[in-house]
């Protein structure tokens, strides 16, 4: 693997659901500690593009590579073994087991091969998004937020090389989403991860992405720095004129 | 440190428990049949809860797996599989045999129907595992004895005692197991396939094999429990062992204790052997309606089984 090997690459990724085509010829990818932001429209495809990343979904055509090898076949589990970790749109965390519980699984069972101590792992995790003290609650009693962050932490647990956020501050307030922001640029900082990072709040992915890919009707309609981005006019149509940063 | 107090006390109890054939006349008395039944009943709701209550698969085949595990123990014995003059009653050989025959169909049926059923109709799914089984046993012709089923020799029969700390060991065991896999890595695995199989299987879980595995062991001492049952009434048939009963039992008293939690199916199984006991003592005429009202009345006002109630 070259130095400008990208972690994941998309190759002509279609995805049809029955007659609705969801993702169309989307390539893409995101190279070693880059953080790309992945926007569009509701209903562009940007959870589904996760779901075929994670092989939750298998595409009818194209393929995913992670580090240069083909990721076709592969099961879920497995995808996380390897490196993939990944947030969900509508958070799901094991709501009846601790904080630590949660994170206690993607320490044991999402590391694959990677080595290390299982409890360290997971109090490195907790911390690394504030949640050390809320540990021992159960996570049904939780708040959105600290479940979110939780997602994060459990994630993290894996030890992945690739993190993929799917909205993680759907549904925070202001002093949350700074405190996301925080969480997510330590990540990135003190783990050197490369992330890709779908989000609604559009003002912070330009402010903290290397990169910002725009896909409306599941096809991609750009790709190139935050300041390429807001002047493209493909995507201030798919906007509808609305002012994006 | 409560918990570990609790494992404390339990195994007082079970120590205590074991004492009571030892003394004079207990073998005789109702009370040590009820205590039997009892722990037959705690086996099998603990076996059902490590299924449907900690991994969150649905089970309506569990009397399949009883009545396999009586069955075994049956044909081993009737056709003397280990010689003329081999111990067949209460043979730890036989029994292993029983639960992991029945084991071994949890696995062979398991793999298709988990891997490609969810919920409901997984639980659909083993219920005409169960009806396919019953009906093979009935139609087996010489093989299984029919509807009549197979007579073992009783007069082996001494005392219930052996009965009873089969019974127990066996309750004992599996709830301190499950107990010992609550708190385990495990454990967290099957939690976490019951919580969202999506989340689990995106962090590292392979879901397949955690299902697999919960329902197999589910299977194996629920076979024991059923070999156990076989050596009580030393006649093994389809209608004594292949009777939905077996499977609606452990899910009423797993649920009316407290599905998912530890002890939940051993105060399930306690209360109900005792309402069943009470009823068909008391009041046979009317047994299953009493029974029927004690159900629903629990259900009404302890809609999480008596062990959530109790943490409340
Ligand atoms: N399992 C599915 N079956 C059928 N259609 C689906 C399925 N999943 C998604 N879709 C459809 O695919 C399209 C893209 O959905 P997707 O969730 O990927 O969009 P999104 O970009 O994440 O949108 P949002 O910003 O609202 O989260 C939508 O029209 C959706 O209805
Ligand atoms: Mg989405």
């Amino acid at each position: 693997m070259s130095a400008t090997t990208p972690v994941i690459e998309l190759d002509m990724i279609s995805k049809r659901f029955g007659g609705l085509v969801v993702l169309k010829d989307i390539s893409m990818s995101v190279g070693p500690g880059e953080i790309v932001g992945l926007i569009g429209p509701n209903g562009a495809g940007k959870s589904t593009l996760f779901n075929v990343i994670t092989a939750l979904y298998a595409p009818e055509q194209g393929e995913v590579r992670f580090k240069g090898r083909r990721l076709t076949g592969t099961r879920p589990h497995n995808i996380c073994r390897l490196g993939i970790a990944r947030t969900f749109q509508l958070v799901r965390t094991f709501l009846s087991l601790t904080a630590r519980e949660n994170v206690l699984v993607g320490a044991v069972y999402g590391r694959g091969s990677r080595g290390g101590n299982v409890n360290a792992i997971a109090d490195e995790a907790l911390a690394m998004v504030g949640l050390t003290q809320q540990q021992h609650i159960v996570t049904e009693h939780m708040t959105l937020s600290a479940r979110r962050l939780l997602e994060i932490a459990r994630a993290l647990a894996c030890q992945p090389s690739l993190l993929l956020l799917d909205e993680p501050m759907a549904g925070l307030n202001e002093s949350e989403i700074e405190r996301m922001v925080e969480v997510i640029k330590r990540a990135r900082g003190e783990r050197g991860l490369s992330i890709l990072w779908v989000e609604h709040k559009v003002d912070a992915i330009m402010k903290i992405c290397d990169r910002v890919v725009v896909i409306d009707h599941g096809e991609k309609i750009s790709d190139g720095t935050p300041a390429e981005t807001v002047s493209n006019t493909k995507v201030i149509e798919a906007y509808l004129g609305e002012p994006i940063a | 440190m409560r918990e570990r107090i609790t494992v404390y006390l339990g195994g007082v109890v079970v120590l205590g428990l074991a004492m009571v054939p030892f003394v004079p006349g207990a073998p005789d008395s109702y009370l040590f049949y009820f205590l039997f039944l009892f722990f037959l009943h705690t086996a099998i709701a603990q076996s059902w809860n490590l299924v449907a209550g900690f991994t969150g698969q649905i089970s309506l085949g569990q009397h399949a797996f009883f009545g396999l595990g009586a069955y075994t123990t049956a044909l081993i014995w009737q056709r003397q599989l280990f010689g003329e003059s081999y111990g067949y009653y209460f043979d730890p050989l036989v029994l292993i045999l029983s639960g992991l025959v029945a084991g071994i169909f949890a696995l062979m049926v398991g793999f298709p129907l988990l891997a490609k059923l969810r919920g409901d109709y997984f639980a659909l799914g083993t219920l005409g595992f169960g009806e396919i089984i019953r009906v093979a046993f009935v139609k087996g012709g010489q093989f299984t004895g029919g509807p009549f089923g197979i007579i073992m020799p009783s007069s082996v029969y001494e005392t219930l005692r052996p009965h009873y700390w089969v019974g127990l060991a066996l309750a004992g065991g599996l709830t301190y197991m499950i107990h010992r896999i609550r708190r385990s890595h495990f454990g967290l695995a099957l939690i976490s396939v019951r919580d969202d199989e999506l989340a689990a299987s995106s962090h590292g879980i392979d879901i397949l094999k955690y299902k697999l595995i919960a329902f197999a062991l589910g299977a194996v001492f629920t076979g024991i429990a059923g070999s156990l049952y076989g050596h009580y009434l030393f006649h093994v048939s389809p209608d004594g062992f292949l009777n939905l009963n077996w499977t609606l039992y452990p899910i009423l008293m797993a649920v009316i204790g407290g599905s998912g939690t530890v002890l939940g199916p051993v105060v399930g199984a306690f209360a109900m052997t005792a309402v069943f006991t009470l009823a068909s003592v008391s009041y046979p005429e009317i047994h299953p309606i009493f029974s029927g009202a004690v159900i629903i009345l629990v259900m009404l006002f302890m809609p999480n089984g008596i062990m959530r109630l109790a943490k409340r």
